[in-house]
């Protein structure tokens, strides 16, 4: 090696620290620093002179008292039918989003365009994350993270009309890929809001179980209900599948709903893998436990029900799927 | 150690070697083979979950079910980002600390305690993701709580990164008494390279200890509740930290490897030394551009971490994009081996892997990895980049098309250098880096053009048919069959570069080859320019380097006027 040569793999030698820099490379220091003051500047002017800049209060909240706060909301708003599909249309310009594995609570609601709304922004259980964009043009698009225990509120307003698609870009689990919401960007004649209107849910038809089998509860729609139970109650012995096929694969229990004479001894026989039944709610007085562990085809558990009234029930991995039941005692 | 290197050592266990004139002494030689060997194994098991991966997101093939996909993604992350990395960077070290200095590795038992802690911590971690049940779920990368990962992944995860540390004392060790012994002298600049490194690595992995052990306290229910926000603040220590550690190993590995291959010389120590000196105070804040869209901390919080230290950094980064093509440019002019504007450049070894693959590791880094890092820091652009492929396109434009392409030119002279194997494959061995490269360029180039511009997310399986909804992301898949083609031309590239380092190791000749860039006989003839380094021309990297402020400009700008487009959001 030359003697004077400047190996990185030598100590240097003599003044190094006063050795003179190349022009050039002293040039593209001077760039360098002026372009990082440029970058930081950018950023700092487009909070004042942007309109798009995601910041707002956040708030610390149990994911309990989230939820509470999104019913409240959702009880408070009123319903638009808009192309055979309702809509939620929110009591002011407050819009609550919540989010859970692996559903949109709180969605799909119309928004009038131009208008400012305060997106509440939370979730009922683990990460999730809220991915927006218009149905017509997926290049506007934008992501905010969701964090159990916070409530992030972020004003937004739309001048452009249409579907706005709601995908969960935060791993949240198995049914992650089926978490899916939208809402609606629309002009629109005056709706009746406010919380007394609630009591609306009163004339809901029967057979509804209060939206159970609707993605508007826990987890996505059930494929399998058509609208009404399987009428069993002239029977003392009846059985469900548990895993049984339906448009989405084996994860369905058939029938999804089923309605029994008090003392009737359900049969929950397993048809496919990796499936529970969880118990959602059911009559007071009624203690059914469900099956929490996860089992296998060939399994079976009997169950007689006794107590009158709605049993709603759920396979825990596959509630993506809309996997749900209900048992009615009759 | 292997019994496949054909070096042999004196009585005092050192050996010089012909190429560097370094002294190397086999306590230190035999970790570099054990903790090289291993990475590239990692590389080899890492690569088929990539194809596996790829294969599933291109749904044309659709190869895995949603379930497998988030399991088989999860464990591509941990041999490739963990296993391939890690211990590659500990192999640098010590290559950087002992060899470079001529000495001993100091307290070198250390040094296997480490690795026997990162290998079990390693294989507990990827052993659970393979056989998780639920209710647990796949961790990724991020294991973010409250999702339920397996208990024994945090374990695993946490051991791993304490095996890092354990490993990393060597090398501090052996600078210590280095400086003990020679108290004025300064270190070279490739050790102090590596010395930067090993302190930003302890801080980042401090913070990794201090992240997932209290997850894996919450997971076997020692502790009831833990803040979601705070484990992700404390996670991105490591994160991303991990990620300035592969940025600040790839760089000094961009020093040595220009100076071993190309003779490169250092165009100024007061510069470069600079650089490295803001990336240590500037760096790991950087990591916060992980939470530009959180809600769980505040705007001027996010403001104030992506500007002075983010920028700080940035501006380390560029120095860096001069100064080793700089000092390539004045060293090989220096030595006769160019002129014009470019002629040190095209008179340059690009037959040799080991240097067209740190070549392209600089100008596919920089480009590709680089810019867009820059862009998604930026706390409003993050809206647009956040968890949507982009982010992946962005990583595997820094951590594979620029770290990994590095890591694969080193490779090429661990087996001359460390080994003494000369490398088979002939033109094959040539071709690997550009095939890797271009690929992967090509595959992080499509990955972020899916993300920015459809919003495609990350992490989804199929993104084609999301259940219950007629809406999905069809228009993007042009985009996903190019992206797929280049997945596996790089998978053969990298399959290409196990075969050949593999087939070396077995049945390589001795390598005995002298200086690559015979500097002596090119004087002897008087056709080297004898004026200091700092007074060569710099003009063929300044043009260069402008190119790249021009490109940084423009992505810069259309970044923005792609946010524009979208409605109001804020106050």
């Amino acid at each position: 090696m030359a003697d004077d040569e400047h190996s990185p793999l030598e100590s240097p030698e003599g003044d190094w620290w006063n050795q003179t820099v190349n022009r050039r490379e002293s040039i593209w220091l001077g760039i360098s620093g002026a372009w990082a003051v440029t970058l930081f500047s950018w950023m700092l002017g487009w909070t004042q002179f942007g309109d798009q800049n995601q910041t707002g209060q956040t708030y610390k909240i149990s994911t309990e008292r989230f939820q509470e706060k999104v019913q409240a909301y959702k009880d408070a708003a009123g319903t638009l039918e808009v192309g055979g599909e309702e809509y939620l249309v929110p009591d002011g310009n407050d819009v609550f989003v919540g989010s859970r594995q692996w559903a949109w609570d709180g969605l799909p609601v119309v928004l009038k365009p131009g208008e400012t709304y305060k997106f509440h922004l939370g979730s009922y259980d683990v990460q999730h994350g809220f991915g927006v964009r218009p149905e017509g043009n997926l290049s506007k698009q934008i992501s905010l993270q969701i964090i159990p225990g916070y409530e992030w509120v972020v004003e937004m307003s739309f001048d452009e009309t249409g579907t706005y698609h709601v995908v969960c870009n935060e791993f949240c689990g198995v049914g992650h890929r089926t978490m899916h919401g939208t809402f609606l960007v629309q002009d629109h004649d005056h709706v009746e809001t406010g919380a007394d209107q609630s009591s609306d849910d009163a004339d809901q038809p029967t057979g509804d179980y209060g939206g159970w089998f609707t993605g508007d509860a826990r987890g996505a729609e059930t494929p399998n209900y058509d609208g009404s139970a399987t009428d069993a109650t002239d029977q003392s012995e009846v059985t469900v599948d548990v895993g049984s096929d339906t448009e989405n694969g084996p994860y369905g229990y058939g029938p999804a709903a089923l309605e029994v004479s008090p003392g009737t001894t359900v049969h929950f026989e397993w048809a496919s893998d990796g499936h529970n039944v969880l118990v959602e709610s059911q009559p007071d007085g009624a203690d059914w436990q469900g099956v929490e562990s996860l089992e296998s085809e060939g399994y079976s558990e009997s169950v007689t029900f006794e107590e009158a009234g709605v049993y709603k029930y759920y396979c825990e991995p596959h509630l993506g799927m809309g996997m749900k039941g209900v048992v009615e005692v009759v | 150690m292997f019994g496949l290197s054909t070096y042999e050592y004196d009585d005092d266990g050192f050996r010089t070697c012909g190429v560097t004139d370094l002294r190397i002494h086999k306590s230190a030689e035999d970790l570099v083979k054990l903790f090289g060997v291993t990475a590239i194994v990692s590389l080899a098991i890492g690569g088929v979950f990539a194809l596996l991966v790829a294969m599933t997101r291109w749904e044309v093939v659709g190869l895995l079910d949603p379930g497998q996909f988030y399991r088989f993604t999860s464990l591509h992350a941990w041999f490739m980002i963990l296993f391939w990395m890690v211990f590659m960077e500990i192999a640098i070290l010590y290559v950087g600390g002992p060899f470079v200095l001529g000495r001993k590795l100091s307290l070198h038992k250390l040094g296997w305690a480490g690795y026997g802690i990162m290998a079990f911590g390693g294989l507990l971690a990827v052993y659970s993701i393979a056989t998780y049940e639920l209710p647990n779920q796949a961790p990724f990368y991020t294991s973010y709580v409250p999702l339920p990962s397996p208990a024994p992944y945090f374990a695993g995860a946490v051991l791993f990164l304490v095996g890092a540390v354990v490993a990393a004392v060597p090398f501090f060790a052996t600078i210590w008494r280095e400086k003990r012994e020679n108290p004025s002298k300064t270190l070279p600049l490739i050790t102090f390279g590596a010395f930067i490194t090993a302190v930003i690595a302890l801080e980042a992995l401090a913070g990794g200890i201090t992240a997932l052990t209290p997850a894996f306290l919450w997971r076997i229910g020692f502790i009831e509740h833990l803040d979601a926000a705070w484990y992700r603040q404390m996670f991105w220590t490591i994160g991303h930290g991990s990620q300035q550690i592969n940025l600040l190993a790839m760089i000094t590995v961009w020093y040595f490897m220009t100076h071993v291959v190309g003779g490169a010389e250092v165009a100024s120590e007061k510069v470069s030394r600079f650089a490295f000196v803001l990336y240590l105070f500037f760096i790991n804040m950087g990591a916060a551009h992980h939470l530009m869209s959180d809600p769980g901390v505040s705007a001027a919080w996010r403001m104030w971490n992506t500007s002075y230290a983010a920028y700080g950094a940035v501006i380390a980064s560029m120095i860096h994009a001069f100064a080793i093509p700089a000092g390539l440019e004045a060293g090989r002019r220096r030595k006769g081996e160019g002129g014009g504007l470019f002629g040190w450049l095209w008179s340059a070894p690009w037959k040799d892997p080991g240097f067209s693959a740190t070549i392209l590791s600089i100008i596919l880094f920089g480009f590709l990895g680089g810019i867009t890092g820059v862009m998604m820091g930026q706390m409003q652009l993050n809206m647009n980049w956040h968890n949507t492929l982009a982010v992946t396109g962005h990583f595997h434009a820094t951590v594979v098309t620029g770290t990994t392409l590095a890591f694969m030119g080193l490779s090429y002279y661990v087996l001359r250098l460390v080994f003494g194997r000369n490398w088979l494959g002939g033109t094959l061995a040539s071709v690997q880096p550009f095939l890797y490269g271009g690929a992967m360029g090509l595959v992080s180039l499509m990955l972020m053009y899916l993300g920015l511009l459809f919003g495609v997310p990350r992490r989804h399986p199929t993104v084609m048919d999301i259940p219950g909804t007629s809406f999905d992301f069809s228009a993007a898949e042009p985009f996903f069959a190019v992206f797929a083609v280049a997945a596996v031309l790089a998978i053969v590239g990298g399959a290409l570069f196990v075969l050949i380092v593999v087939g070396s190791l077995v049945a390589g000749s001795p390598f005995s080859g002298g200086p690559v860039v015979d500097d002596d006989a090119v004087a002897a003839d008087g056709a080297g320019d004898a004026d200091p380094v700092h007074d060569q021309s710099m003009r063929g990297t300044f043009t260069l380097t402008l190119v790249f402020f021009g490109a940084f400009v423009v992505l810069y700008a259309l970044n923005w006027f792609l946010l524009s487009q979208v409605w109001h959001i804020g106050p």
